[in-house]
């Protein structure tokens, strides 16, 4: 089918140009390739975005010709004297900020006076606060010199030098080590390193598996591992189709980044626990955040279509909730996931800078 | 009993605007303008300034009142003051909270949510902005008569001096091909 024969076939199918024996036909090519389902919901999505255009054009058209009739020279006199009684408000506001700056002055000038007195005072107690302060810093350097020797040793414990036999993407769910990851990212390993964009190295157990949601909950073995404050927040609640979304994974070496839509709210053959998302992926984009554009996670990125591009399935938030609870509430802390999201507003080079510290890179390995 | 009047008289108001009445758009514009024109001016704007956040005010309330659930939780007036005070807020110092604002006495609802959703709006208008300027005629005008003015296609026939109906169509699809590229290329 060419792509003006399939846009003529869409456009008829959401008319409802179509006998009943097309549209039955139609809809069970629909479903059953997503990529002519892909192709109805941009379309959707495509003829939606273009009526809102023209209404609001129409709509600004309409403004200014009702601005044209008003008389605004006459509303602005209305409001002048207004701003006459203004202006002595400002006055009042400088003469405060003077008032501010000379007591702060004066509170400066005391401060320094009490100080070289009381330093005149304290001189000749001098040489044992002298003696105190060098002992800290002796100690300080046994402190760095051990500091330096456990470097090297954790150089040491860093993940063996071949490269993994497997690859994929996880992310941190809370603050001391837990992270979440595909379940076919970590099936069968015999062992787990992670790694972050400074090429650090963590070795990793998994310690939760969801074969039917394939999602996999792993943990860092250093119990002493911890991240910053997460600056995502779980969101639970369904995404609409058409909503902007984007992504990081590490289907190379480096982490990158990936943007797309939202376009349907079922994934492979129908399945109603992940999403459709035009989006690019590629291997070792499994267990990847998906994230809306406040930087919500809203879902996990699993896998692709196979022969197509741009399609791409995410296991949507909703389970990741499920799988939280199987958890052990003692050391996994939910409310890690539940603090301020700091993403919000943010640009998009910003989110992806803040969010490059919790996402990494999962290295498997089987004998 | 005035309050109710009130209520009324705005529901009625924003009917009318969701219904593309002019009317209703006329007073809504003569009665809200004075008041923001004066906020505008007491803050530094002008009046161009006070016409460009206004306008902007009144096609968030449009787009809102278009999807069609949008619940009035306060007078018109008011959400259209608050709704002009954080979009010149924003325009003063490009987000923060810290601008001292001179209020002229009207209330404030709060009205955050609603102009998030109005910046993903603005993308998606300036995106398809871009895709019709480069759409080109007679793409553009067959695409706006069918979708927008809602003409049929024997009338875009005869306008553009089609044989026959089909015909207009099969150019209305190519037309579609091409806005579709032209639109979704920019996601990427």
């Amino acid at each position: 089918m060419n792509e003006l024969h399939l846009i003529q076939e869409i456009d008829r199918y959401l008319n409802g140009e179509m006998s009943a024996a097309e549209r039955a036909a139609f809809e069970s090519l629909r479903s059953t390739n997503p990529e002519i389902d892909q192709q109805v919901v941009s379309h959707q999505v495509l003829l939606q975005q273009f009526s809102a255009h023209g209404n609001r054009k129409m709509l600004m058209h309409k403004m200014d010709k009702i601005h044209a009739g008003l008389d605004v020279t006459a509303m602005k006199e209305d409001i002048q004297p207004q701003e006459a009684v203004k202006t002595p408000t400002i006055f009042s506001i400088r003469r405060k900020t003077l008032l501010n700056l000379t007591a702060a002055a004066c509170i400066a000038l005391f401060t320094s006076l009490t100080t070289i007195y009381f330093m005149q005072d304290a001189s000749h107690k001098s040489t044992v606060a002298q003696f105190e302060g060098v002992k800290r810093e002796l100690t300080n350097i046994q402190n760095s010199q051990k500091q330096l020797i456990t470097n090297i040793n954790d150089r040491n414990k860093k993940g063996p030098v071949n490269p993994g036999q497997f690859g994929g993407t996880c992310f941190a769910i809370t603050r001391n080590g837990y992270m979440i990851t595909n379940y076919h990212v970590v099936a069968g390993a015999d062992s787990i390193y992670i790694q972050n964009t400074k090429g650090e190295s963590f070795k990793a157990v998994s310690i939760f598996e969801d074969v039917t949601s394939d999602l996999a909950i792993i943990r860092v073995v250093d119990s002493s591992f911890k991240n910053h404050p997460l600056p995502y927040t779980l969101k639970p609640e369904k995404v609409n189709v058409g909503e902007d979304v984007f992504t990081m994974g590490f289907p190379r070496d480096e982490i990158v980044y990936g943007k797309g839509y939202i376009s349907a709210q079922t994934g492979f053959n129908g399945d109603t626990s992940s999403y459709q998302v035009n989006i690019p992926v590629y291997p070792g984009n499994s267990g990847a955040p998906l994230m809306d554009n406040k930087g919500n996670i809203i879902g996990i990125v699993t896998g692709k279509q196979t022969a197509s591009d741009g399609i791409a399935f995410a296991v949507k938030s909703i389970n990741l909730k499920r799988v939280f609870d199987e958890l052990p509430k003692d050391k996994f802390s939910r409310k890690d996931l539940k603090q301020k999201n700091t993403l919000d507003g943010l640009d998009r080079k910003d989110q992806i800078k803040k969010l490059e510290d919790f996402v990494y890179m999962v290295k498997v390995y089987n004998q | 009993m005035n309050n109710l009047l009130n209520i009324e008289k705005d529901q009625e108001l924003l009917q009318g605007l969701a219904a593309n009445n002019d009317k209703a758009l006329e007073i809504i514009y003569k009665e809200n303008f004075p008041m923001v024109l004066r906020m505008i001016l007491l803050n530094n704007g002008s009046e161009d300034d006070a016409k460009d956040i206004f306008q902007e005010a009144i096609i968030v309330l449009y787009e809102k009142v278009q999807e069609g659930d949008f619940i009035l939780s306060s007078k018109l007036t008011t959400f259209l003051y608050s709704v002009c005070r954080r979009l010149w807020l924003k325009k003063l110092q490009g987000g923060s909270h810290l601008y001292p604002m001179n209020d002229t006495l009207e209330e404030i609802v709060p009205v955050e949510d609603t102009l998030d959703q109005h910046e993903e709006k603005d993308q998606q208008f300036i995106m398809m902005e871009q895709a019709m300027q480069h759409i080109g005629e007679p793409c553009k005008t067959i695409l706006e008569d069918y979708y927008l003015q809602k003409k049929n296609m024997q009338e875009i026939a005869e306008k553009f001096g089609y044989t026959n109906a089909e015909n207009a169509k099969n150019q209305k699809y190519k037309c579609l091909v091409r806005l579709k590229k032209l639109f979704f290329a920019q996601y990427k």
